[in-house]
């Protein structure tokens, strides 16, 4: 059972991995990520009487972080606003304008599949390859093969070679 | 584009980290249960008065003012409990899955959802102006014509009101069951 001290410590050491997790399955809607946030944790104080220590605890909570933002309907307003000039051939790598660059990731994110996104945001966020294995449900034989092949997608996707 | 810039492009995204204290999660937490509880509740002890009701008119004066009342009470009640219950159930996957399980048993959830939407929410909707439409009549009889009108249509309001919900969340799941295949 967690108590309320043992929570507030899983919190602080998890938001903002979370956060950002949620940030990129929002492509970037700060506030839709901060909605997803909460409930992933409002979950996580509500069912503390399911986790049963079958997985590591951060596996059961990014479980339900990937699962919360998978399962919303709502669509990120943020994706709806995506300039569509950031798209263009023109796009140059050295370019000083960070938040296009930021802008045109989120978009090749929302591109790739459920399962592809998952594992990528993951990833990203340097969480352990067995945690990504148990918390997607995939072999952790064929993750390394497969994260590598969404890199290499992703990056052609930034850059515009298709 | 090598890896690394990735990696440091991901870094770059504004860490606009949220300040949530741990506390009102938890008082959230909370009131979301206390809220649940009640419903259930307030749900079990309506379907226990509708019993009880219907069990002692069926044998005394039974008409169909009490008809339309249980019918319009039952679609309601039953269409809410499904609505509990499908909520419920997916919630407890959501904390049990893996994403790849879940993601397929959403799937599954959203394609038995379109028998709610499409069939037993309509007979609901169908029964429950039924239901109405019998309470009419000793509506007229026992209210002034100004009264009788306003419940006519504020009721026949209420109930497109509740139609066009229904039919939003519809299309929104339609459209959110489209892009689970994709």
């Amino acid at each position: 059972m967690i108590t309320e001290q043992q929570f507030t410590n899983i919190y602080n050491l998890h938001a903002s991995k979370v956060h950002r997790l949620c940030l990129g399955y929002a492509s970037g809607d700060n506030e839709l990520a901060k909605e997803w946030l909460q409930e992933t944790f409002i979950k996580v104080w509500k069912h503390r009487n399911a986790f049963k220590g079958a997985s590591s605890i951060d596996t059961w909570i990014y479980r339900i972080s990937v699962n919360v933002c998978l399962g919303d309907l709502r669509k990120s307003k943020k994706f709806i606003q995506i300039n569509e000039s950031l798209l263009s051939d023109d796009y140059d790598d050295n370019t000083n304008n960070d938040e296009n660059k930021i802008q045109k990731m989120y978009h090749c994110i929302d591109q790739l599949n459920e399962q592809n996104r998952a594992l990528i945001l993951l990833e990203l966020e340097n969480i352990p390859q067995n945690t990504i294995a148990e918390t997607v449900g995939l072999a952790h034989g064929t993750l390394r093969t497969r994260l590598s092949r969404i890199r290499k997608s992703l990056l052609k996707c930034i850059k515009n070679e298709k | 584009m090598k890896n690394d810039n990735l990696n440091k492009l991901w870094e770059m995204q504004a860490n606009d980290s949220p300040n949530f204290d741990p506390k009102d999660i938890i008082t959230k937490a909370k009131k979301q249960r206390y809220g649940q509880y009640t419903s259930i509740t307030v749900m079990s002890l309506t379907v226990v008065i509708l019993i009880i009701y219907t069990s002692y008119y069926a044998f005394n004066q039974w008409n169909t003012f009490n008809l339309g009342l249980i019918l319009m009470i039952t679609s309601l009640t039953l269409r809410i409990i499904l609505e509990f219950n499908s909520l419920y159930r997916k919630e407890k996957k959501l904390i049990l899955m893996a994403q790849k399980s879940y993601h397929a048993y959403l799937k599954k959830y959203y394609k038995a959802r379109q028998m709610i939407n499409y069939v037993i929410t309509p007979i609901c909707i169908a029964v429950y102006i039924f239901g109405f439409y019998l309470l009419l009549p000793y509506f007229k009889e026992y209210f002034s014509k100004a009264f009788y009108n306003y419940i006519l249509i504020s009721g026949t309001l209420s109930i497109i009101v509740v139609i066009a919900i229904i039919i939003k969340s519809t299309i929104k799941e339609q459209r959110f069951l489209k892009k689970l295949y994709k």
